[in-house]
């Protein structure tokens, strides 16, 4: 029968509370008693799981869900509150790549120290230490003490003494985004290969693209509980899915919440001719024509703020009324009204969101938004979310000006 | 199970030569340094007890005051200096501790055995140069020093696990650590002898396990073997439950250290 790699069953983690002197010396109280701190900060709950041998696990979730304390349970840098963890194989970690890198010491006395802690025998680290300089790529710098290193060159030469101690099982948090391009593609190259041999790795990341190319399953932490463990295409794409509608939430919830904070309100945000008051929908190239009335309790005339959105944020155009030097229709004295109208609309077929902003009458601030969603239809293959005005050259007036730069285009 | 401890032997080996070369890595002369300050403090001492002080000692007269001080004051130095640099070991190797998974006890053990290795070279250095300036010591001195030496380093190291785990705890230890040693050193015969105490005194004292090693220092290279005593059974079996008490400490608390760097 073959036995997993890593085993972790029921792990939870307090931090205790040590702010305050004595809630240390009672924590340290309870330590010498026998007994867990376990009041404090609930970092893990319960969290189950398994390594089979060649298997790699990635682990997902949001900023402070968990993931580097498990990690470093999972090393044995610290332990757990409840549950156990077994970790058979050799193990390295790439938590850090510069720890325990002394900055008074040389490179290579760095080299010596992080090869012991890595469990390789001077004679090992005699045989491998051509390879670990040739990985790490630092030239003479080796002989320098590490203070005097960049932060890459820290992290090549970490990298290095990690690959050359020859692990089984690679437990890494989101180091290699500290390289530069190609070190990090030398990495991923290397971490590939090594799955390859038969290798298993552990992966902390946020990039799910990492995640499913290196793993095949995952783990989704979520405020420090397993919220979804298995095949790593299927708990990757609900994770994101998950993160698109809480960042559609947050847009609702902050859109109930504005018009509280600023003086200048919006009153009404219409399409003109608007037949769904939910979403317009028009015809590619048609025009629109937008109106907007902003209360101003002070009788100073706001500024008015008018963009257009991709459906997922992105701005494509935003104009304002004091760019043009527009000046606000008065209605009464508190009541200014703004109209615009955008002819002939370049947008591609798509979902937009078109948004009226009302601004302190300088300018400067935004105290209000509304937003209406935007449908263009139409046939277009063109790509990209905006016409741009073209025309095709006729071949025969070809001047000199394109096979140059087609030439030098290939240079890299 | 094997291989652990070859893997372990070798990072407390990184660990002690590391210890070392940080005191002298930018040192000009380097490791010259080791034997020099030991004879510059010798040169100290000697002018400042000899000539200033005029300080005489009734069982060193054939020797000299000089010499009956530093047969004592090297090992007791290198013993509060390895408690004092090893208690802080944890909390100055605290990023160290926090990322990478090794047996931490390894760092105020391999404190302790860099310290002694320094300050017992200075003392080879002095007794050395007080063999060759021909003060009358007993060169069968070492063959006692040895294993004195040996267990006070052990004593020392059962003490810096308790310091050393202790500080992650309750950072006042740093501050209580010195002036304590200080109390220690001046409650032990090093600048004085025993005998030159009240008997109330000398009775309480006698229970202080350093005055013991002090000595049998002294009987070693100076005075002579005075006999055993209930203390030649204390102090080693003291010096290993520390040790053990110590480690066991030290192993409870080791996994919550992060928790409170």
């Amino acid at each position: 029968m073959i036995q997993p790699l890593v085993q972790v069953e029921g792990v939870s983690k307090f931090y205790p509370r040590v702010h305050h002197p004595w809630e240390r010396l009672r924590a340290f109280a309870a330590l010498l008693r026998g007994k867990e701190p376990l009041h404090g900060a609930e970092v893990l709950r319960d969290v189950s799981f398994e390594v089979m041998p060649g298997e790699s696990y990635g682990i997902i979730g949001e900023n402070g869900a968990g993931k580097s304390t498990l990690l470093k349970v999972l090393t044995g840098v610290i332990s757990p509150s409840r549950g156990s963890v077994l970790v058979r194989p050799r193990v390295a970690a790439l938590l850090e790549l510069g720890a325990g890198f002394q900055p008074d010491f040389s490179g290579l006395d760095n080299v010596r120290m992080k090869a012991s802690l890595l469990g390789m025998s001077p004679t090992q680290l005699a045989q491998r230490m051509d390879e670990i300089l040739a990985f790490a790529d630092i030239g003479e710098y080796v002989h320098e003490p590490v203070k005097h290193y960049s932060s890459g060159m820290v992290v090549r030469l970490g990298f290095a003494v990690v690959a050359a101690s020859d692990p089984e099982l690679l437990i890494t948090d989101e180091v290699l985004a500290v390289g530069d391009e190609s070190f990090q593609k030398k990495c991923i190259q290397w971490i590939e290969s090594f799955l390859q041999r038969g290798n298993s790795l552990l992966l902390v990341s946020h990039s799910m693209f990492l995640v499913q190319k290196l793993c095949h399953r995952a783990l989704w932490l979520h405020e420090g509980r397993a919220h979804m463990q298995g095949d790593v295409f299927e708990v990757t794409q609900s994770y994101l899915a998950w993160h698109e509608t809480r960042v559609d939430r947050e847009r609702q919830h902050r859109q109930n919440l504005s018009g509280q904070g600023g003086l200048y309100r919006i009153e009404q945000f219409n399409i003109c001719n608007s037949v769904d008051p939910s979403e317009h929908v028009l015809q590619q190239g048609e025009a629109i024509e937008i109106s907007m009335t902003l209360i101003a309790p002070d009788g100073r005339p706001p500024v008015a703020l008018f963009g257009i959105v991709r459906a997922d944020g992105t701005a494509i155009y935003g104009v304002a009324s004091d760019f043009d030097g527009i000046v606000a229709e008065q209605i009464d004295e508190s009541r200014f009204r703004y109209r615009i109208r955008f002819t002939d609309l370049p947008l591609l077929p798509g979902s937009y969101s078109i948004r009226g902003h009302a601004m302190d009458p300088e300018g400067l601030r935004v105290c209000d938004t509304s937003e209406k969603r935007l449908r263009v239809k139409g046939q277009s293959r063109e790509l990209g979310f905006v016409r741009l005005q073209h025309e095709w050259i006729d071949g025969k007036d070809a001047d000199a000006c394109g096979m140059d730069t087609v030439k030098g285009s290939h240079s890299d | 199970m094997r291989k652990v401890k070859n893997f372990n032997t070798v990072i407390f080996l990184q660990l002690v030569s590391r210890n070392i070369r940080t005191d002298y890595l930018e040192n000009v002369t380097g490791f010259a340094w080791l034997v020099l300050q030991p004879l510059l403090m010798l040169a100290v001492y000697a002018f400042v007890f000899s000539t200033i002080f005029q300080a005489r000692m009734p069982e060193a007269e054939g020797v000299g005051f000089v010499p009956f001080l530093a047969v004592a004051f090297w090992p007791w130095t290198a013993f509060s200096e390895a408690i004092l640099k090893a208690s802080s070991s944890i909390t100055a190797n605290a990023a160290l501790i926090g990322k990478v998974a090794f047996p931490s006890e390894l760092l105020p053990l391999s404190t302790v055995a860099a310290t002694f290795t320094m300050h017992l070279i200075g003392y080879l250095a002095v007794l050395l140069f007080l063999f060759l300036i021909g003060t009358d010591l007993h060169w069968l001195g070492f063959l006692w020093a040895i294993p004195l030496l040996l267990l006070l380093a052990l004593f020392a190291a059962g003490l810096a696990l308790f310091a050393s785990a202790l500080q992650v705890f309750i950072r006042d230890t740093a501050q209580i650590l010195p002036p304590l040693m200080t109390f220690w050193f001046f409650t032990t015969p090093i600048l004085y002898s025993s005998t030159m105490l009240p008997d109330q005194l000398q009775a309480f004292f006698r229970w202080n396990p350093i005055s013991w090693f002090v000595l049998r220092l002294r009987e070693a290279f100076i005075t002579g073997f005075s006999g055993f005593g209930l203390m030649d059974l204390l102090v080693p079996l003291l010096s290993l439950l520390t040790l053990l008490a110590g480690l066991g400490l030290f192993r409870r608390l080791r996994g919550h250290f992060e928790d409170f760097l």
